[in-house]
């Protein structure tokens, strides 16, 4: 048993960290977050030449064959910084659906331009009446001819408006909630029909509103089997939470320490506020339920590596619970314990409190995966 | 023990619906001549513009059980807006320790809802430690005014505010609860500067305010100099009974219950799934045990008895609440609490949960820090003594 990062994970998360701490103060990515698309084409650009996006794509893809570990390693780095550029969207969730269900000719396509950085995916899942449920589809895709016609509407698209391709949900067959039936397609956002509207969210990154009006696709927009494409949703989701939860512990790192930091500097009653227990023991908890994150990241990522599928989606379910929990639990600690400042937009600690909430909300929050997990 | 209302109560509670009945505004109407007409028909009623004046200085004297049923009543009701910073904070400490002068100058505009106050206590360096507040406060060498230097902050309104209720310091020979003076001055003058200061929720309410210099006559001292600490310690205990809010939580869970029975979730609503369900109902329980934490401490005060023990706990709890309420609003929206603003999608509710939200982690830090008030109950009401070991 072994939790040490390999050599060239090492490296990985160094350069992660000096991407973050050059590019990732709160005043720079607070110009990001207001400028217009709100990342920049400069980091990308920089993210690109350091290889990153290519990371978990396989040799054969053109890729550098890295697993769930190395995007662990990655996004918790990113979390410390609340990186904006879509890495997430574009590499875990639309590259995550590619590289499992692309056909040769749709690999040699588009992977190129996603791992150089010149095209940009996003994954279109969510609907208004699904609440959570991936399986909930009512977004359709009728064939017609030799190809599809779809009709519906996605919500909350994470980085839709630079995407280049939008892999999107859609029901070719079954009832509205039945796991089969459902296909994924890439779609064309500047195709005819498809409207997107786009808008900042409360942790100061971008989604859209996305329908779909008649949208003609090729039978070779199909991404994967026809019916089929539940399986590859649900497992790129999978890998969506182990990414998401460790940009959160990454996230978690700083608001605990931080809070640590402040309590020690500032000073009422004539005592630093640390030297008050009942402060020090809110910290200590804080501290606790971090590690305790940190131990089912790890435990997750292993497992989703190594482990059965069934194993896997069970400790899946567990660490998007603790960290739905426990995010909270720290972001609301860091904000009260640094009083009014918490309260600010001057300091970290809100925007990091901002980003886990939005990450509960994100794939299931955390009732839904504890009912996982419990069924 | 009794909980029924009294007949004249119920007689009262129905002249209160009938009131709000009458003048709710309409579509249509002007709103600020419908605000303004609203107060002039609520003091018409005997006082009702100041519910919570005594009745020398024109208030309705009401029995604590009628301030209930008000507060029960303007829950649900859509009444005008109102700031409580001179109405609810600086008329009961003008009431105290003003002079009749300044009583005369400064009550009417207040209930006349003519000028607008801002609170200016806390500094930088003096939040929780309210009493170590430096801003600066000379006497000139005639003796006619004070010359002000200083920096307030987290002063709510005072973008808009006319007239600010300011500590200061005058004497820092002493323990630093002494030699704190009460003043009074308006805002819009020379050596006043305001700074906006954005919170999470994405606006702006509080402020820093900085002063240079600001000349402030003799007359506008509450009180006399160095006692400022006294009067303000009073008024904080205004602040805090205010804001518990049980009448406005009751309603605001109703609504809560609501939104999510309007949320699907598989073939049944959010309101059918039992970990949303079971976290409604625990949030139930506490403020049923609320309200009546609550009607016990009015009881008592009805009966002429110091508050009691219970009432101490009041503000702790009433804001945790209305967090919890804040956070579960937050969870029924689901993904799309996290758009905010113009939100295309999702449930209408969802559009201002997140605001709410994090709007409400400022109440436990405000109106005195929950920590710092179980220090204070700990001290006052349990009477746990410190050893100096
Ligand atoms: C939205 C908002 C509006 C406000 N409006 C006004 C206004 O209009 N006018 C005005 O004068 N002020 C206003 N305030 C200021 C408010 O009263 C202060 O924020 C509050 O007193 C806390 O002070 P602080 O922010 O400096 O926090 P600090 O005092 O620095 O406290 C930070 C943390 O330390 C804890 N702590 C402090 N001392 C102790 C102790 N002895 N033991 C244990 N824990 C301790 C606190 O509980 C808190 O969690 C407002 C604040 C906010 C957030």
């Amino acid at each position: 048993m072994n939790f040490d990062l390999s050599e060239e994970q090492q490296m990985l998360q160094d350069s992660v960290a000096r991407f973050v701490q050059d590019n990732y103060e709160l005043d720079k990515r607070t110009e990001l977050v207001a400028s217009k698309q709100g990342f920049s084409d400069d980091n990308w650009k920089t993210i690109a030449e350091l290889g990153w996006l290519g990371m978990p794509f396989s040799e054969a893809d053109g890729g550098f064959g890295g697993n769930q570990v190395d995007t662990m390693v990655m996004m918790e780095q990113m979390g410390k910084g609340l990186v904006c550029e879509p890495f997430f969207a574009s590499i875990v969730l639309g590259g995550g659906a590619l590289k499992r269900a692309a056909n040769a000719e749709q690999k040699a396509a588009l992977l190129p331009g996603v791992i150089d950085g010149s095209r940009q995916l996003a994954l279109a899942y969510a609907e208004l009446q699904a609440r959570f449920d991936l399986h909930d589809v009512t977004t359709t895709a009728r064939a017609e001819g030799d190809g599809y016609v779809l009709n519906g509407h996605k919500s909350m698209v994470l980085n839709a408006a630079t995407a280049t391709e939008i892999v999107v949900s859609a029901r070719t067959s079954g009832g509205q909630i039945d796991e089969s039936g459902i296909s994924l397609f890439i779609v064309d956002p500047k195709a005819d029909g498809v409207k997107l509207e786009n808008f900042p969210t409360v942790d100061g990154l971008r989604a859209s509103e996305i329908s779909f009006d008649n949208v003609a696709l090729t039978a070779n927009s199909l991404l994967g089997e026809l019916d089929g494409g539940f399986a590859v949703l649900n497992a790129t989701a999978n890998d969506g939470i182990l990414a998401l939860a460790a940009e959160a512990v990454g996230a978690l790192e700083v608001l605990y320490k931080d809070t640590v930091a402040y309590t020690q500097e500032r000073e009422q009653f004539d005592h630093p506020l640390s030297d008050f227990q009942v402060l020090q023991h809110r910290m200590v908890e804080m501290f606790m339920e971090y590690e305790q994150c940190k131990s089912l990241l790890y435990r997750a990522t292993l497992e989703s590596v190594q482990g059965d599928d069934a194993t896997a989606q069970r400790n899946v379910h567990a660490l998007k619970h603790l960290i739905g929990k426990a995010g909270i639990f720290i972001g609301e600690n860091a904000v009260q314990l640094h009083g009014g400042m918490g309260m600010t937009e001057e300091l970290r600690v809100g925007h990091y409190f901002k980003r886990l909430l939005v990450i509960d909300s994100q794939f299931g929050n955390a009732d839904f995966h504890l009912q996982k997990f419990a069924a | 023990m009794d909980i029924e209302l009294s007949n004249e109560d119920l007689e009262f509670r129905n002249e209160v619906r009938a009131f709000f009945e009458e003048n709710a505004y309409k579509n249509g109407e002007d709103f600020n001549k419908w605000r303004m007409d609203w107060f002039a028909k609520a003091r018409e009623k005997g006082g009702w513009d100041v519910p919570k004046w005594p009745k020398e200085f024109g208030g309705p004297g009401w029995t604590p059980t009628q301030h209930y049923i008000w507060e029960q009543e303007t829950a649900t009701a859509n009444l005008p807006w109102d700031l409580p910073f001179g109405l609810g904070m600086l008329a009961p400490v003008l009431m105290a320790h003003g002079s009749k002068e300044q009583q005369d100058r400064f009550l009417p505009d207040i209930r006349d809802r003519k000028v607008n106050w801002c609170q200016g206590y806390s500094e930088p360096g003096a939040g929780s430690d309210l009493a170590g507040l430096k801003t600066k406060a000379e006497l000139s060498a005639d003796g006619t005014h004070y010359v002000v230097n200083g920096t307030k902050i987290w002063t709510t309104m005072a973008h808009i505010a006319d007239w600010i209720f300011c500590l200061t310091r005058t004497d820092d020979s002493g323990i630093k609860q002494q030699g704190i003076t009460f003043l009074l001055f308006p805002m819009k003058q020379e050596g006043i500067e305001v700074k906006p200061i954005i919170t999470l929720g994405g606006s702006h309410s509080v402020n820093t305010v900085f002063l240079t210099d600001v000349k402030v006559p003799v007359e506008n001292r509450i009180g006399e100099e160095g006692q400022g600490w006294t009067y303000a310690k009073g008024l904080l205990q205004h602040e805090r009974t205010g804001l518990a809010g049980i009448s406005r939580s009751l309603v605001a869970l109703e609504k809560l219950k609501e939104q999510a029975a309007s949320v699907p979730r598989g073939n049944a609503t959010l309101m059918d799934d039992p970990a949303f369900r079971g976290k409604i109902a625990e949030l139930e329980v506490d403020l049923w045990a609320t309200e009546y934490t609550e009607l016990r401490s009015l009881a008592s005060a009805a009966a002429g008895a110091a508050p009691g023990p219970e009432s101490s706990i009041l503000k702790l709890k009433g804001t945790e609440i209305q967090q919890r309420i804040q956070k579960l609003t937050v969870e029924a929206g689901g993904i799309y609490s996290a758009s905010w603003g113009a939100k295309p999608a999702g449930p209408a509710f969802a559009k201002n949960g997140m605001g709410g939200y994090m709007s409400s982690r400022a109440y436990t830090i405000y109106g005195g820090a929950s920590e710092v008030q179980k220090d204070v109950i700990a001290k006052n009401v349990l009477q746990i003594k410190r050893s100096s070991k």
